[in-house]
């Protein structure tokens, strides 16, 4: 596969405020690549710099081969953006911004196509301050495609949706996958990351701590996992809480819950202990840590424990 | 290319689809002329001479107010932010912006122009200066508007901004109050104030001398709106939350006032302050009534010789005049027989008129001027023979030109209604009282000079 986005070093300051620092990443085509960072992470800073929206300090950016620093227009002409907010004048149609917004670029898709795929057919000619927001969200979406883009950027796509606009949207997002289409997005909702990317990378503070497809940051995190456990009579709680590993133990009764780093050791200190006493195991549960935790340990430590990946 | 024609075209749509720009855009200015039409309708020809002001009055609204709201809402919105990300040049998204919007302004002025001719205001002397001079303010305007919309931060501080470079202009900057009123120091601090040569030029094409006599403010509209564009497109921003470096926003503020205060300046060292709007404004300020003993002053040389009135220009005349049986400018029937009681005045005007000093001026067109006064002091004085002296001074025209010179200067007389001096007596003819206000006796002068044209050319008045 070949890489449809590439990101060397990109460096971003306003006044005293490094906003992105040293950032690389690729995306290769027919990819879709997250960007997940707390606010203030650099995730918009660094969209901007690649939309052409900023201008960057530093570091080399090119979407589909073109340099967005040296040929910017040839750029924007391979991108497709949908912004968090769609911004269009009050009065202003679907078909017409399609219209409108296709003009601007050398080749366009016509409105019908567009307004058919995006289910704004009825609403074709109504005007945009009568449009709902999941309407809107879907016009952002026609509007980004109108150019027929080699990279489709999201900036926070589903902000704001009521939960079934939010759903038709990340449909959209997976058909666009089975399209072939390479798409950037940048959220900070893990559970749409970890069901939509293909790969994710994680800035904290300007930098990038991770990269990589969910699953493998989960299984490289040294985020702690989850045991539950349940016994009759209830075990001794001073006893479990001293077995090796054993952090946040919580629970009444025989129903118990603890995280712990050091999975196999913790389970076989568990075992023997089970096996002294006369407590029978009703339920033993051990969960991996989930992308969130990943993402909690991630931003909590400043991306000391997470580097990797490309 | 092609985004910015359809950029254009969707801007005039927006503005036409929107009520509330619509509103204000090309309502409002309507209640501006029924103010005007308030204030000046016992002109004789109504509004004519304040077109100028109307028209300045339209395009500062529409372009310090109309175009700084638009962009400033759309910026605060994220829609220029938007048109950020695609590959048309952000100069020509502005550009279709200014273009789209001075078509607006020219929609409201048109508007304004029509219903004000529909009220009895008569045709501008020079409609082709008019258009100039009306692209000139738009352009000075604009770049104001553009400065506007780089320094406020939303859509109240451009209302506060606005309204503090309206109000000046409208109070001491001869747009709203005239200068002749004004204190010397009001007219020296006009000076440096755009609106004051956006009326000057307007007015110019409308009574004046058209291009040639809008030079200077034309001259000024262009530095001051050159300056405006220039600080506008490199203080633009299309995100809200993006402002220029102070630095950067005094620098380019600091070009704009050298602009005006450049203008302000030329007219200072070209003594263009009081004496040039006497000029320009000529007809207000030349004496309008003299005393027929008087010693008639040579009125200023005419904008154009009279010489140069076309066919075209004949057939171009408002016909549309008061009937000849009417009470103003009224004209006797050829079965009208006059009392025996007026025949005697009839007779001593027939008499008088061809050794009439004011009829034996040199300058044709002023000569005809106040022999047309002979008919109209007596139609507004509402003499007896007021209906029967028409004729008479008809036959002295004839008896002095030849037809075809006649029906030039009499064409000139029309279209150029505020040029020249008038008597408002004729008491050495025999007709006894003064009107007292010249302008009744201007007005007269007008509708005699296209009655005889139609008599000569053996057209109708309608």
């Amino acid at each position: 596969m070949s890489s449809a986005v590439v990101v060397r070093q990109l460096s971003k300051r306003y006044g005293s405020v490094e906003a992105v620092r040293a950032v690389s990443f690729t995306i290769e085509a027919g990819e879709i690549f997250g960007l997940l960072g707390p606010n203030g992470a650099g995730k918009t800073t660094t969209l901007e710099c690649l939309t052409g929206l900023r201008e960057p300090d530093a570091g080399e950016l090119s979407v589909c081969g073109i340099d967005v620093r040296g040929a910017l227009a040839a750029a924007k002409e391979k991108i497709g953006v949908a912004l968090q907010s769609t911004a269009l004048p009050d009065k202003i149609t679907p078909r017409e911004a399609l219209r409108l917004f296709g003009s601007f670029y050398r080749e366009s898709v016509a409105p019908e196509g567009l307004l058919e795929r995006f289910a704004l057919g009825e609403k074709a000619d109504a005007h945009f301050d009568t449009l709902s927001g999941g309407q809107r969200q879907r016009l952002a979406l026609a509007l980004a495609f109108v150019n027929r883009p080699g990279l489709i950027v999201l900036d926070e796509p589903t902000v704001g949706l009521d939960p079934q606009a939010r759903r038709d949207l990340q449909a959209e997002i997976i058909r666009m996958k089975r399209e072939g289409h390479t798409v950037l997005l940048s959220t900070h909702n893990l559970e749409e990351a970890e069901a939509l990317c293909d790969r994710i990378a994680i800035l904290v503070r300007g930098s990038i701590v991770a990269v990589g497809a969910p699953r493998e940051l989960v299984a490289r995190s040294s985020a702690r996992q989850t045991v539950t456990l349940e016994t009759a009579p209830p075990l001794d709680r001073v006893r479990l809480a001293q077995l090796p590993g054993v952090e946040d133990l919580q629970g009444e009764g025989g129903r118990v819950q603890f995280r712990t780093a050091q999975t196999t050791a913790t389970l076989a200190a568990l075992a023997a202990l089970l096996e002294r006493g006369p407590a029978e195991v009703i339920e033993l549960q051990v969960r991996k840590a989930s992308l969130e935790e990943v993402f909690l340990g991630l931003t909590r430590s400043g991306g000391a424990e997470g580097k990797g990946g490309s | 290319m092609k985004g910015g024609v359809q950029h254009f075209t969707m801007s005039l749509r927006l503005h036409f689809r929107n009520r509330t720009a619509l509103l204000y855009g090309n309502v409002f200015p309507l209640i501006f002329l029924a103010v005007f039409w308030v204030l000046y309708r016992h002109e004789h020809v109504p509004l004519l001479r304040h077109l100028g002001e109307l028209l300045t009055v339209t395009v500062l609204g529409g372009a310090c107010f109309g175009l700084p709201t638009t962009l400033v809402s759309e910026r605060e919105r994220g829609v220029w932010r938007r048109y950020r990300l695609v590959p048309l040049p952000m100069w020509q998204v502005v550009a279709s912006t200014l273009a789209a919007r001075y078509v607006i302004i020219l929609s409201a002025g048109i508007i304004q122009f029509a219903v004000a001719r529909a009220v009895g205001m008569t045709a501008p002397a020079h409609p082709v200066a008019l258009f100039v001079a009306f692209t000139l303010v738009a352009f000075a305007f604009m770049g104001l508007g553009l400065v506007i919309a780089a320094l406020a931060d939303n859509v109240p501080a451009v209302q506060a901004l606005g309204q503090c470079i309206f109000l000046p202009m409208l109070v001491i900057g001869g747009v709203a109050v005239s200068l002749a009123s004004l204190p010397a120091w009001a007219q020296h601090v006009s000076a440096f104030f755009p609106g004051r040569y956006a009326v000057e030029a307007l007015q110019q094409a409308v009574t004046g001398h058209g291009l040639a006599g809008m030079r200077f403010s034309s001259l000024a509209l262009l530095l001051t709106g050159g300056a405006g564009i220039l600080a506008g497109a490199n203080l633009f921003r299309v995100d809200a939350q993006r402002r220029s470096a102070a630095r950067s926003n005094k620098l380019w503020l600091a070009v704009v006032l050298a602009a005006w205060c450049s203008a302000g300046m030329l007219a200072e060292t070209h003594g263009r302050i009081a004496v040039a709007t006497d000029e320009e404004r000529g007809p207000e300020k030349s004496p309008t009534a003299v005393g027929a003993a008087a010693v008639v002053p040579t009125p200023p040389p005419a904008a154009a010789p009279w010489e140069n009135i076309s066919a075209q220009d004949v057939a171009a005349l408002d016909f549309h005049v008061p009937s000849d049986n009417g009470v103003v400018a009224p004209i006797a029937g050829p079965d009208d027989t006059p009392d025996d009681s007026v025949e005697p005045l009839l007779e001593r005007v027939r008499q008088g008129l061809p050794t009439w000093a004011p009829g034996l001026t040199g300058d044709d067109a002023q000569r005809v001027r106040y022999l047309l006064c002979a008919a109209g002091v007596p139609d507004a004085l509402q003499q007896p023979a007021e209906r029967f002296l028409p004729e008479i001074v008809l036959q002295r025209l004839v008896e002095v030109y030849p037809k075809a010179k006649l029906i030039k200067i009499l064409t000139w007389i029309a279209r150029h209604p505020e040029d020249g001096a008038i008597v408002d007596n004729v008491e050495a003819l025999g007709v006894t009282g003064a009107v007292g206000d010249p302008e009744l006796v201007r007005e007269r002068v007008y509708l005699y000079a296209i009655k005889f044209v139609a008599r000569l050319t053996g057209r109708g008045t309608r």
